[in-house]
C-alpha cells in the first residue's frame, strides 16, 4: 500500500511536470507553427484540417528571401503591384540589423566595461550614485526617449542612417550594461589585481590579463542583453529610418503585411530567419554565463 | 635589502590608522608586524608594497626613497591573505605571470617555474586551475608566485590564517625555511602571536596605529615595554594586578589587598605611593606549601588541564583572580585553599598612569 507521503510527493512532481509542459507548449507553439508554415507550399498553408508537419516541405520561401526573387511574390494566382517587394530587400535588411546590433553592442560593452571598472576601482565624486541613476534611465519607457533623440538626430543630420540607430540603441542599452558590469566588477576581488600590480603588470596589463578574463561572464551577459534589445527593437527603427534600403529586419518585415495580399509562408520564413541568430547566440553563450565565475580566486 | 620607515602617517577619512610609525627592518631578516585587527599592520604592509599611498613620512629600501614608486618598480613580492590567484590561469601561468609581464624569455620562465614547483612540491598541479586546488595547495601556489621572481623584499599578509590548525604548524616551519633559503628581507603580518614568536627575527608589536615595541621575540616576551605588550604577548595571558608601592625597611613593596611583593631590584626606580601594575606570567608563579614564603593567598576557582600542564585559576577575593600554571600531575582541586609564591625577579612592573614598564637600573 502506498503511503500518503509517497503519493503526495509523486503527485507534487506530476503537477509540476504538467505545468511546465503546458508553459513550454505555450511558449514554443508559435515558433513551431511559424517554422511549420514557412516550410509549406502555398496550397497547404490554408488547408483544412491544418497540418503541423508539412506534407510536401519546401524551401521555396527561404530561397525567395535569400535570393530576393521578385516574381515569387507575384506568383500564387494573384497579381500584386509590381516594383519593389519586401522579399527583394530581405538580405539587405538582415545585413542592416546585423551591422546595427553589432555596432551598438560593441560600443555599449566597451564603454560600460571601462566605466564600471573606473566606478569600482577609483575614488572620485559621484561614483556611488552614478550606477543607480543609470538604472533609473532604463526604467523610463523608451517611447519617451525616442522623439527627443529623433530631434537630436535631425540636428546632427543623421536621420535615416544606420549610425543614428546605433547611437539610439547605445543610449538605451549602455546604462543597463554599465549597471550590470558595475555590479559584476564589484564582486571581483581587488586582491587579484593588486597581486598582478605587485607581480609587475601595468594598469592596462592588469585590465587585459586579469580583469577582463574574470569579468567575461558579466560581459557576455551584458552583450546578450544589448544584442537582444537592438535586434528586436521596432520603435527606434520605425522612427529613425525611412528609405527601404536602410530599414532593419523588424521594421522591414512589417512591410510584408502591406497591401491586400499577405504571403504567410514568406512572412513566417522571415520570422524564422530573424529568430535563428539570436537563438543560436544564446544557446552558444549561455554556458559562459555561469561557468567558472571567479571560482578559486580567493580563500578556500 | 633593508627597509626603513620614517614617521609614517596615514588617515582614512577622519580615522588616523598610522601615527608616526618609525621602524627599521635589517636586511635579510624575518620581521613580523603583530597586533590585533585594526591596528594598522596591514595598511603598513600595503604601503611598503606600494598599494597604499603615504600621507607623510618616508619609506626607504636601502638608501632609496620609494614613496613614489609603483609596486612593479619596487622588486617586491607579496602573498595575500586570500592568496589572490588569477582564477582563469593555470597554476603554471599563475607562477609565470610576473616573469611574463617583465619580459623574461620563455625558456627562462619555464625553468624558473619548474624550479619553484619542485621546491614547493607542486609539480603535479601545474596544469590545474586555482578552483581545483585545496587551501594548502593554493597557499603554496601563492608562495611560489612570490618566490619565482627572486624579490628583494618578501611581504606576507596573514598567509596562514585560512589554513586549518595542523597545516598552519607545518607551514610555519616551511615559511621560516623558505625565508632562510631565499635570502630576502621578509615582512610578515599576523595577529597570531605564536606565529610571530616562532618565525621571526624581530617583532613589531602594534596597537591603534602605533608601534608599541620593536625587538626580538625573546625581548618582547621577556621584557614587555608596556601594559599592552604585556597583555597581548604570551599564552595564557600574563596576570596583571593593580596596586601601590609601599616602603618596608627601605625596600619598595608592591601591595594591594590580596598580595605583597618586595621589589628590591627596583629600589631606585619606584617611589612610595606610586600606582603601579604588577605583571606575572602564569608560568612564573608557583603554588607554595606554607604561608610564610607566599605572597598571595586564595582558593582554587577552576582547574583546566592543558596537555602537560594544568592551569589553575585562583580566586584571591575581592573579585580578583590570577592564573598559575603547574605540572599536570600536581594535586590541585577546586575550592582548595592555596598559597601563591610570586618570585620578585620574575615580575614585570608598569607605571599605572603611563602604562610603561619600570625598567631595572642599567
Amino acid at each position: 500500500m502506498m503511503s500518503w507521503d509517497f503519493l503526495w510527493r509523486h503527485t507534487g512532481r506530476a503537477v509540476i511536470f504538467v505545468t511546465l509542459c503546458g508553459l513550454t507548449f505555450v511558449v514554443c507553439f508559435p515558433l513551431v507553427w511559424a517554422l511549420s508554415t514557412s516550410l509549406k507550399p502555398k496550397t497547404e498553408i490554408f488547408a483544412t484540417p491544418p497540418t503541423l508537419i508539412p506534407k510536401a516541405p519546401t524551401f521555396e520561401n527561404y530561397a525567395a528571401l535569400v535570393t530576393g526573387r521578385q516574381q515569387y511574390f507575384q506568383s500564387g494566382g494573384q497579381q500584386v503591384d509590381t516594383g519593389a517587394t519586401p522579399a527583394q530587400f530581405f538580405t539587405r535588411w538582415f545585413l542592416n540589423s546585423l551591422v546595427v546590433t553589432l555596432g551598438s553592442t560593441l560600443i555599449s560593452i566597451v564603454v560600460s566595461t571601462l566605466a564600471a571598472y573606473s566606478l569600482t576601482r577609483f575614488r572620485y565624486w559621484g561614483r556611488t550614485f552614478v550606477p543607480y541613476f543609470s538604472l533609473l534611465g532604463y526604467m523610463v519607457p523608451s517611447i519617451i526617449f525616442v522623439f527627443p533623440l529623433f530631434l537630436m538626430m535631425v540636428r546632427l543630420e543623421l536621420t535615416d542612417t544606420l549610425l543614428s540607430l546605433v547611437l539610439g540603441y547605445v543610449s538605451i542599452t549602455l546604462p543597463f550594461c554599465m549597471w550590470l558590469m558595475w555590479a559584476f566588477m564589484r564582486s571581483i576581488p581587488i586582491e587579484i589585481e593588486e597581486a598582478a600590480l605587485v607581480d609587475g603588470a601595468t594598469r592596462m596589463q592588469v585590465f587585459r590579463d586579469v580583469v577582463l578574463p574574470t569579468a567575461l561572464p558579466g560581459i557576455i551577459a551584458a552583450a546578450i542583453f544589448a544584442m537582444i534589445v537592438s535586434w528586436n527593437d521596432y520603435l527606434f527603427g520605425r522612427v529613425f529610418l525611412n528609405s527601404l534600403d536602410n530599414l532593419t529586419l523588424t521594421v522591414g518585415v512589417m512591410l510584408f503585411f502591406e497591401g491586400t495580399h499577405v504571403d504567410w509562408g514568406l512572412l513566417m520564413a522571415a520570422c524564422v530567419l530573424m529568430t535563428v541568430p539570436m537563438a543560436f547566440l544564446f544557446m552558444g553563450l549561455q554556458r559562459h554565463l555561469v561557468a567558472g565565475f571567479g571560482a578559486g580566486a580567493v580563500k578556500g | 635589502m633593508e627597509v626603513s620607515l620614517e614617521a609614517i602617517n596615514k588617515s582614512f577619512g577622519s580615522v588616523r590608522v598610522l601615527k608616526d610609525v618609525s621602524l627599521h627592518f635589517p636586511s635579510r631578516k624575518f620581521v613580523t608586524l603583530l597586533g590585533p585587527s585594526g591596528c594598522g599592520k596591514t595598511t603598513l604592509l600595503r604601503m611598503i608594497a606600494g598599494l597604499e599611498t603615504v600621507d607623510s613620512g618616508l619609506i626607504r629600501f636601502g638608501d632609496k626613497v620609494v614613496n613614489q614608486l609603483a609596486p612593479r618598480d619596487r622588486n617586491i613580492a607579496m602573498v595575500f591573505q586570500s592568496y589572490a590567484l588569477y582564477p582563469q590561469m593555470s597554476v603554471r601561468q599563475n607562477l609565470a605571470y610576473g616573469l611574463r609581464v617583465r619580459g623574461t624569455p620563455k625558456a627562462a620562465r619555464a625553468e624558473a617555474v619548474e624550479r619553484v614547483a619542485r621546491i614547493l612540491e607542486i609539480e603535479n598541479l601545474l596544469e590545474r586551475r586555482p578552483a581545483q586546488l585545496s587551501g594548502g595547495q593554493r597557499q603554496r601556489v601563492a608562495l611560489g608566485r612570490a618566490m619565482v621572481r627572486k624579490p628583494d623584499i618578501f611581504l606576507m599578509d596573514e598567509p596562514l590564517s585560512n589554513l586549518d590548525a595542523r597545516l598552519r604548524i607545518t607551514m610555519r616551519a616551511e615559511l621560516r625555511r623558505f625565508h632562510l633559503d631565499l635570502g630576502a628581507t621578509t615582512v610578515y603580518v599576523t595577529h597570531d602571536q605564536l606565529e610571530a614568536m616562532t618565525m621571526s627575527d624581530h617583532v613589531a608589536v602594534m596597537n591603534s596605529g602605533m608601534v608599541q615595541q620593536f625587538g626580538t621575540p625573546a625581548e618582547v616576551y621577556g621584557r614587555p615595554a608596556n601594559l599592552f605588550v604585556a597583555g597581548f604577548i604570551g599564552s595564557p595571558p600574563m596576570n596583571l594586578m593593580p596596586g601601590r608601592i609601599e616602603a618596608e625597611n627601605g625596600v619598595p613593596v608592591f601591595a594591594n589587598e590580596q598580595s605583597r611583593v618586595p621589589l628590591r631590584h627596583l629600589t631606585q626606580r619606584l617611589q612610595v605611593g606610586q600606582h603601579v601594575v604588577l605583571g606575572a606570567r602564569p608560568q612564573d608563579l608557583h603554588l607554595a606549601s606554607s604561608t610564610d614564603e607566599a605572597s598571595a593567598h586564595g582558593r582554587v576557582w577552576v582547574v583546566e588541564l592543558v596537555g602537560s600542564e594544568k592551569l589553575v585559576d585562583i580566586d584571591l577575593g575581592g573579585k580578583r583572580r590570577i592564573a598559575v600554571q603547574v605540572r599536570a600531575d600536581a594535586h590541585v582541586r577546586e575550592d582548595d585553599p592555596v598559597h601563591v609564591r610570586i618570585d620578585p625577579a620574575q615580575v614585570h612592573v608598569f607605571d599605572a598612569s603611563t602604562e610603561r614598564r619600570v625598567f631595572e637600573a642599567a
